[in-house]
């Protein structure tokens, strides 16, 4: 008897919880059949913009397709396209008239000038051209082998290659001395701390041009706080036993999932450059990146060291691969179907994941050699990986 | 779309300070960008190119007839003294469709921007009734010579308010006439201006006669034009060439009502013609093309040596390209 009031009265509980919501649905309701009348009470009821948010432009051989998407609440109708200011006719791959959050592929035949800066307008039903202006006008490449074949090999050279190298130095620091050992650490964390940075600040460059339909800087924030969750939730089944702190190969690992993400950010701006002409496919660039990723082989390779364990040949090319493959990966997005959103969330992602293996280096580091955190080697060590990054950025500027 | 920025670029040449050799790397990637060779497509002009834009491919609003009202002008009238001509112009706000499925929230003469062509002989009288039935104070300012109190600048007739204007209709020429209500700028190129032609009291030589008055439309508000026209509708009169005899002189009365932009123009392909600047005077040009400021306007006559299609458009390719642009059809 007592059980069944009890049962009962939790049953009640529960029914007592979705009160809200029915009562949040009749409102919501009652607001949505009611109309306009309450911007009619206030008085004012703005205009929306009515401007639409090209996605992407791509070029192909006396055609250009523009990817446009109705970012705003009400309908939008594709009225009139313009190229560098001059009405041209135009097909329509998709629907003319746009509900919220929906695409058409605006499809012009036209006798582009390759290498020249081009501007083509989407103008709505009420007259309001939106302009995208893309700096040199070069083919877009199609999903071919050969483009497959080409961002792939961009991929290898700047994202597995590098890492590969950087790892050969593990025999090196197994033999260097312990606090020696801790400023490399020190230096990874720096070096992600720094990457870190620029992803964040990348991504909300991203963000700051998507339409606000499609997220504010809560969607970089959804990004770093899914991927930096993902990987303390990841490190913490590493940990298991061992009281919350992770190291050796387990840390080695978590370092190369943080790169691994960032390179996929990094292969994603690279390859969406490359496709949209804003990059001159150079051998500047590639080697650029090269050799500046074997940083962060030597990042990955320095938690290994420390680990005592000896790594099979297999768990190293598994490592190089974590790190480096996503590069290959992010290539293919950006050079084929990229976009802002999909830039802004990834490298919030980058972002997040470069700052959780800080946080997990530094944990490491200060269980291992508590004094060692405090000592000049580890302070030395990540001022180092910061400086040497921001200098060089300085003087290439 | 995602851009690489020089953050990343910055971060990508880091390792610079380590090889300085890259360096000379870097030269010879930009070099590779200089020295690729400017290449075209090779295309079927025809197939999409602007210039072909004629008939059906033209991207205009509307009938073969609809502006009929606007190209061709009341029939001039013999000079007779005493006599009164009276028109009504009403001001409106109205949505019209400028170019193909893009509205434009004008303000209007009669329902059309331009508005209708007003035309009396050399000393007629003309009454001209305004009814202002917009929801903004109009006047209706005429170029020509009246009274100062005529002149539809301190008269200033509020929505729902009633003017007539009257004066004796002088000097003989083609003139124009626009609203002079403040914010100037905002009351013309919203719509409120028309043709004007005063007819002399010896009369033209008989022709064929059209009116077009040149404009363009802000439809985003960023104090530039986004369409220009004559007589309204981007590209009209490619979708519809101006049928016109080769045996009977062509009579153009051309005026410029364009906002923002300083100067207009009018070039005509395969012939040539004379231009009298306003309308008045003995001076005659002989050219291809007239160029004209923002309320300038003159006389045409132009005399067939062909059949056939000519194009006609603004000299200035941008306005040509948005939407001034048409055809005569030349018949025998």
């Amino acid at each position: 008897m007592e059980a069944n009031v009890a049962r009962r009265g939790e049953l009640s509980w529960r029914l007592w919880a979705l009160v809200p919501v029915v009562l949040l649905a009749l409102a919501v309701g009652g607001y949505v059949a009611s109309g306009a009348s309450l911007a009619g009470l206030i008085g004012t009821n703005p205009p929306q913009a009515d401007e639409f948010d090209i996605r992407r432009v791509e070029f192909k051989p006396g055609e250009i397709r523009i990817r446009v998407t109705n970012p705003q609440q009400d309908d939008l109708t594709i009225a009139s396209v313009t190229v560098d200011d001059a009405i041209v006719p135009f097909l329509l791959d998709g629907p003319g008239t746009l509900g919220r959050l929906r695409s058409s592929t605006v499809v012009v035949p036209f006798d582009w000038v390759a290498d020249d800066p081009i501007a083509v307008g989407v103008t709505s039903s009420t007259g309001i051209e939106t302009v995208e202006e893309i700096p040199a006008a070069v083919e877009t490449p199609g999903v071919t082998a050969g483009a497959f074949l080409g961002y792939g090999i961009i991929g290898f050279l700047v994202g597995v290659l590098p890492v590969a190298l950087g790892l050969l130095w593990l025999p090196s620091l197994r033999r260097v001395e312990q606090r020696w050992l801790t400023a490399f650490m020190a230096l990874t964390a720096g070096l992600l701390a720094f990457l870190g940075v620029e992803a964040l600040f990348e991504a909300f460059e991203f963000q700051a041009v998507v339409p606000g339909a499609f997220g504010g800087p809560g969607l970089v924030l959804l990004g770093l706080a899914a991927s930096f969750l993902t990987m303390t939730f990841v490190s913490g089944r590493f940990s298991g036993s061992s009281g919350g702190v992770i190291g050796g190969a387990a840390l080695a690992l978590l370092v190369a999932i943080g790169i691994g993400l960032h390179n996929f950010g990094e292969g994603l701006a690279i390859g969406t450059s490359f496709a949209f002409g804003q990059l001159t496919l150079g051998s500047f660039l590639i080697v650029g990146f090269m050799v500046h990723n074997v940083t962060e082989g030597l990042g990955i390779a320095a938690p290994a060291a420390d680990g005592g364990v000896s790594l099979s040949k297999a768990r190293l090319a598994a490592l190089v691969a974590i790190a480096g493959v996503p590069t290959i990966l992010g290539a293919w997005l950006g050079g084929f179907v990229a976009n802002d959103v999909l830039a802004a969330l990834f490298f919030g992602a980058a972002a997040g994941a470069a700052f959780e293996v800080v946080a997990e280096v530094v944990r490491y580091v200060g269980r291992r050699d508590p004094a060692g955190l405090r000592s000049a080697y580890a302070v030395g060590g990540f001022l180092s990986g910061i400086a040497i990054m921001y200098a060089t950025g300085l003087l290439a500027g | 779309m995602p851009k690489f920025t020089r953050r990343r670029l910055l971060a990508g040449a880091a390792p610079l300070v380590a090889v300085p050799v890259l360096g000379k790397l870097a030269f010879d990637g930009n070099a590779d960008a200089a020295s690729r060779t400017l290449q075209t497509h090779a295309n079927d002009h025809a197939a999409h190119g602007h210039a072909a834009m004629i008939g059906d491919s033209a991207p205009a609003v509307g009938g073969p007839n609809d502006l009929d009202a606007l190209l061709y002008p009341p029939p001039a009238l013999p000079y007779e003294p005493g006599r009164v001509r009276e028109y009504t112009l009403r001001a409106t706000d109205q949505e019209i469709e400028i170019a193909p499925g893009v509205f434009f929230p004008a303000w209007t003469y009669n329902g059309t921007v331009p508005g209708p062509v007003i035309r009396a002989t050399e000393d007629d009288l003309l009454r001209v009734h305004f009814v202002n039935a917009g929801s903004h104070p109009h006047t209706i300012h005429f170029h020509g010579i009246h009274p100062a109190n005529m002149d539809g600048v301190f008269e200033v007739v509020e929505p729902g308010g009633e003017l007539t204007y009257e004066f004796p209709a002088k000097p003989a020429g083609m003139h124009l006439y626009h609203c002079h209500a403040t914010p100037l700028k905002k009351h013309i190129h919203k719509g409120l201006y028309g043709a004007f032609i005063i007819d002399p009291k010896v009369p033209r030589a008989p022709a064929q006669e059209l009116v077009m008055v040149m404009n363009g439309f802000d439809t985003d508000g960023d104090g530039g034009n986004n369409f220009y026209t004559v007589n309204g509708r981007s590209f009209y009169y490619a979708r519809y060439p101006i049928r016109v005899r080769r045996s009977e002189k062509v009579r153009l009365y051309l005026a410029n009502l364009t906002e923002f932009d300083l100067v207009n123009s009018l070039h005509l392909h395969g012939d040539f013609f004379r231009h009298q600047p306003t309308g008045t005077g003995d001076h005659w040009e002989y050219t291809d093309t007239v160029m004209q400021c923002q309320g300038q306007r003159g006389v045409i006559e132009i005399d067939f040596a062909n059949t056939g299609l000519f194009m006609f458009h603004a000299h200035q390719s941008e306005f040509a390209e948005l939407g001034w642009m048409g055809f005569f059809d030349v018949v025998d």
